[in-house]
């Protein structure tokens, strides 16, 4: 039989705002390799790292102009146009998990919140998923041993969004980078510590080569997620079985990640204690309460904003209703994990 | 059309000098980041962001001042031997497809870039101090106004170089030093050699 | 045609354009803008207000939505977006504060004492004014790292003193070019930040790694401006009592003191602060930049006129700097965009070369280009489409860019544009011909290579100093 002359697919532009090394280029690659093949060949993406064609942080400002047709991001990094864009992943933490806050974004009116601050607030033509719900992210990198609030002060500390906000209001002084900009700036000692995400980008960028005490355990970014970003134009364009891959193709990919996260944040962290001469503790309890505080003070002043309020208020009300559902029935895992691999969870 | 030469480079020559005492502003200003950062352990929030504000602002605003002086570099191995009339010849045509576009879109695509900037009032990510960035993305605007203004009077020094085989220099008021020396040396060959 | 074919003509037009003579800025900001309309032509979305016109709108706004779809491309807001990409670049912000540091010390009325000190303290050793001469080079040339200046104040310096020692004018001008270059190698040096900006390499690991290099090849200097004078003594004569006065020793320290110290005092502050981490380059250079004017303002040398040049020197030279970053910014998007990086890494890998075979092959070119162009140039324009194959390769981008400041070294040396030439040949005596400055050059450019090799064989002397300081 004659074969189908194949229709040349439809090509988008993807940009993420991480380096080609980090593993979240990768993550990125379980999104558009998922699309791709549910596509059956009509829609392929064409995949770049930070900088290949715009900077790590520029990436919302190319997707509203259309020089991107997609980006693979976290909001925080845009926060600089209105600090609710922060409430997307980097938002204070009311008890919920990565997981529950991302059932906000689908089931707790997050998204339409969403829509309202990127298309009616900004007027920007772009529109926005939230993908793979991260593990909580560790309190980061040290070059010394830190057991107080009164050890940090002063120290120039690498975050993203709001978390910058509350580490100010602990005392830091804190500076905003991308992930690939972070070991330079300990080099050049424009910062003294720093946080990314998770063992596995934070080995892949060499953190352990610049800082040997790795502090696990923080409510400064408790509950973030990948952000996947579509020039409206391009979006629309698509035929409306192509718009839905985009969007679940997203739902898929948060699984995808998920898993391939479990696996190797895990063997990344050995590697972190086991080879690099890394030191693991989890962070000074005195420290967390700190940051609670802080997220409760911090609050008020934030919320003068009418968005930002209404935004706010969603996301407790949504906590408050599920969190303790998973909280009050979930088995103590660690018991379990004790049981059968004793000794090992000692830090 | 010297008479609007002379303008441009004035103009340009102005706002150049004007925004290159930031400088001095810069190294008062990361100095005093380096003294309470490192003597009184408590650094600013603003201090990087100032400092490339004012970097960004310095050779965005001194483009057109470096433009009007042939202070941009160029791969002038060959361009060097010709007469100033082939120069300007091939000058004129590649200021029209090569300058101006570029220039335009600094006008009115930086226009687009920095209105959205004002209208949310955007700050820098780079620190939580909330430095505004929305006055720095108008720079780009500034800059390419000037640099536009520029490149008409260059596209003149073109039209009359074709004419008259000669280039107008722009009115100098500082020298590299090895221009300096060199032109004294010069002079003090020839009237050596009368 | 397919895009990553047109890249590659992208890359070939520019590379003819280059020599059409026009400010390179524009011409990168042109290619980017005209390729990049190609890249983002998409007329259903540029022609989209014009397609959903209302059947009664008035023929003035058909025409009127129609024309505003020409300039409806994305690639102007690209444009725009790396422009705001090299203005908010962190980095970069060093580069005007050492500019005006050293624009303040070459006006400071510090090269003379420097050289004379120094001419005295050598007196001794074979070749004395010629050692004088390349120490002061390398020391000043350091503190300002304008080559241009260099050469020149030293060319009315040294050179005619070393003309009426009698040595030989082209052994002589070669001291003074390849001296005076050293300033764009040793840190802190703009060449190198310069490179940290196209290369994403930590800039105070490069500062690490050139400092060894950069000294390797003052020693290799020394060696043979020393040994020439032994080997050829009628080369480099020694100078005649009467030509260097005896100095009672308590008068040099004194010398030494108020000269050298103070020199090499800011020069050690500045780059030791940013060695041991106790300030990033920018604010080291900010304290360069002050010390600087506290030094001119002790000799005396700080007045009005000299700080207002050396203002607008250096928004000259940050704006030339910088506009060609926003030029080749443009460029290298849309060169990726267009998939161009893809072809040229398959096709250099398609080429089965070994690292080393790479390694020579870039470094030549790199040396070819450095006969026609500029530093600034290549690094910003040509280095970049180097450095995705480094990884392949398995090439550190540290030790590869000491080795292109290295190789840099002979872009100021070779011609047809030999700047330090034709500085000194502009304000050397009219007898000093072009042809033996040249000549004078040439055993500084072997002297260039043979570090190179030395680099090579013994990478310790790239790696040592970066691991001490900062670990592998
Ligand atoms: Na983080
Ligand atoms: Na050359």
């Amino acid at each position: 039989a004659p074969a189908v002359l194949a229709q040349a697919p439809i090509v988008l532009k993807m940009q993420t705002s991480w380096s080609a090394s980090n593993i979240w280029q990768e993550f990125a690659q379980d999104y558009v390799n998922r699309v791709e093949e549910m596509s059956g060949g009509r829609l392929k993406i064409d995949l770049l790292p930070a900088g290949a064609v715009v900077a790590a942080f520029q990436v919302m400002d190319a997707v509203n102009d259309g020089i991107l047709d997609a980006a693979h991001s976290v909001s925080a990094y845009w926060y600089g146009k209105n600090k609710a864009a922060s409430l997307f992943g980097t938002g204070p933490v009311f008890g919920a998990s990565s997981t529950a806050m991302l059932g906000w974004f689908y089931e707790g009116g997050g998204a339409e919140l969403y829509r309202e601050l990127t298309q009616d607030i900004m007027g920007l033509d772009v529109i926005g998923f939230l993908g793979f719900p991260m593990f909580a992210q560790p309190f980061g990198w040290f070059k010394g041993e830190v057991n107080s609030v009164a050890d940090i002060e002063g120290f120039k500390y690498r975050t993203v969004g709001l978390a910058a906000d509350l580490f100010q209001s602990m005392g830091m002084s804190v500076a905003q980078l991308p992930g690939g900009e972070i070991v330079p700036a300990m080099e050049r000692g424009v910062i003294d510590a720093f946080e990314f995400n998770n063992p596995s980008s934070d080995k892949d960028f060499g953190a352990q080569d610049v800082a040997k005490n790795y502090y696990l355990s923080s409510y400064h970014q408790a509950a973030e997620q990948f952000e996947f970003l579509f020039n409206r134009f391009s979006f629309e364009d698509l035929d409306p079985d192509l718009q839905a891959i985009l969007k679940y193709g997203v739902e898929a990919s948060a699984t995808a990640n998920t898993s391939k996260a479990m696996r190797r944040y895990s063997a990344d962290l050995q590697w972190l204690q086991n080879e690099a001469g890394v030191t693991v503790r989890r962070t000074p309890k005195e420290i967390l309460d700190a940051q609670i505080n802080a997220w409760s003070e911090l609050l008020p002043g934030l919320e003068e904003d009418d968005f930002f309020k209404r935004c706010v208020a969603s996301q407790r009300e949504w906590a408050e209703q599920v969190a303790f559902y998973e909280l009050m029935n979930a088995p103590d895992y660690a018991l379990a994990y004790e049981h059968f691999f004793p000794g090992k969870l000692k830090l | 059309m010297i008479g609007f030469i002379r303008f441009a480079d004035n103009l340009s020559a102005w706002f150049g000098k004007a925004f290159a005492w930031l400088i001095i502003l810069m190294s008062v200003g990361t100095g005093y980041e380096v003294f309470v950062r490192y003597v009184l352990n408590s650094p600013t929030a603003w201090a990087l962001d100032v400092s490339f504000i004012m970097y960004g602002t310095l050779f965005m605003m001194g483009g057109a001042y470096t433009l009007s002086r042939g202070g941009h570099v160029r791969g002038d191995f060959l361009y060097r031997l010709w007469k100033p009339r082939t120069q300007a010849k091939v000058d004129l045509v590649l200021y029209l497809i090569f300058f101006f576009p570029g220039v335009t879109a600094l006008i009115l695509a930086g226009w687009k870039y920095a209105a959205r900037s004002w209208q949310y009032g955007e700050v820098s990510v780079n620190s939580p101090a909330g430095v505004p960035i929305y006055q720095f993305k108008t720079v780009i605007v500034a800059a390419g106004i000037l640099l536009f203004i520029q490149g008409i009077a260059q596209v003149m020094r073109c039209i009359i170089a074709i004419r008259t085989n000669k280039w107008i220099e722009a009115e100098e008021d500082v020298f590299e030093t090895e221009d300096l020396l060199m032109e004294q040396a010069s002079r003090a060959e020839k009237d050596s050699h009368p | 045609m397919t895009d990553p074919q047109v890249a590659l003509m992208m890359l070939g037009l520019f590379i003819v354009f280059v020599f059409l003579g026009f400010p390179i800025a524009f011409t990168l900001m042109a290619m980017g803008i005209g390729f990049g309309y190609y890249a983002y032509f998409d007329a259903r979305r540029m022609w989209r207000d014009f397609d959903r016109l209302d059947e009664a709108a008035g023929t003035w706004d058909q025409w009127s939505t129609w024309f505003e779809g020409f300039f409806n491309n994305r690639i102007f807001d690209l444009f725009v977006n790396q422009t705001f990409t090299v203005m908010s670049n962190e980095v970069l912000t060093a580069v005007p504060l050492f500019l005006f540091m050293g624009y303040i010390v070459e006006r400071a009325n510090i090269v003379d004492r420097l050289f004379s000190t120094l001419n005295i303290a050598s007196k001794n050793v074979p070749g004395s004014l010629g050692v004088a001469a390349l120490i002061t080079c390398a020391l000043f040339a350091t503190a300002t790292g304008i080559v241009g200046a260099v050469v020149t104040l030293m060319g009315l310096l040294a050179l005619p003193a070393m003309l009426k020692a009698r040595y030989k004018p082209s052994f002589a001008s070669g001291i003074i070019c390849a001296g005076g270059t050293l300033g764009i190698l040793i840190p802190p040096s703009i060449m190198l930040i310069v490179y940290a900006a196209a290369s994403n390499v930590s800039i105070v690991r490069l500062y690490a790694g050139a400092l060894l290099p950069g000294l390797t090849l003052v020693g290799l200097y020394l060696v043979y401006v020393v040994g020439r004078a032994i080997l050829q003594p009628s080369s480099a004569p020694r100078p005649s009592a009467d030509e260097v006065p005896d100095v009672p020793l308590g008068k040099l320290l004194v010398m030494i003191l108020t000269s050298f110290l103070p020199l090499a005092f800011l020069i050690l502050s500045v780059l030791g602060s940013i060695l041991f981490g106790l300030a990033t380059p920018t604010e080291a250079a900010s304290i360069g930049a002050l010390g600087g004017m506290l030094l001119a303002f002790l000799y005396r040398a700080m007045t009005w006129q000299r700080l207002r040049e050396s203002v607008y020197l250096t928004v000259r030279t940050t704006a030339m700097v910088c506009w060609l970053f926003v030029g080749s910014y443009t460029f290298s998007a849309v060169f990726s965009y267009l998939g161009g990086e893809h072809v040229i890494s398959e096709f250099v890998q398609g080429m089965n070369l070994t690292p080393i075979q790479f390694l020579i092959m870039a470094q030549f070119i790199i040396f070819l280009l450095g006969w026609p162009l500029e530093w600034s140039e290549i690094i910003i324009i040509f280095v970049p489409i180097f450095l995705p194959l480094l990884a392949y390769f398995e090439i550190d981008p540290l030790f590869f860019g000491i080795l292109v400041a290295l190789n840099l070294q002979t872009s100021f040396l070779t011609p047809p544009m030999a700047m330090s030439a034709y500085y000194l040949k502009g304000i050397a005596p009219p007898e000093v011909r072009l042809t033996q400055i040249f000549a004078g050059v040439m055993p500084f450019l072997f002297c260039v290579i043979v570090s190179m090799v030395l680099m090579y064989v013994f990478p310790e002397i790239v790696f040592y100093l970066p691991e001490l300081f900062y670990g592998g």
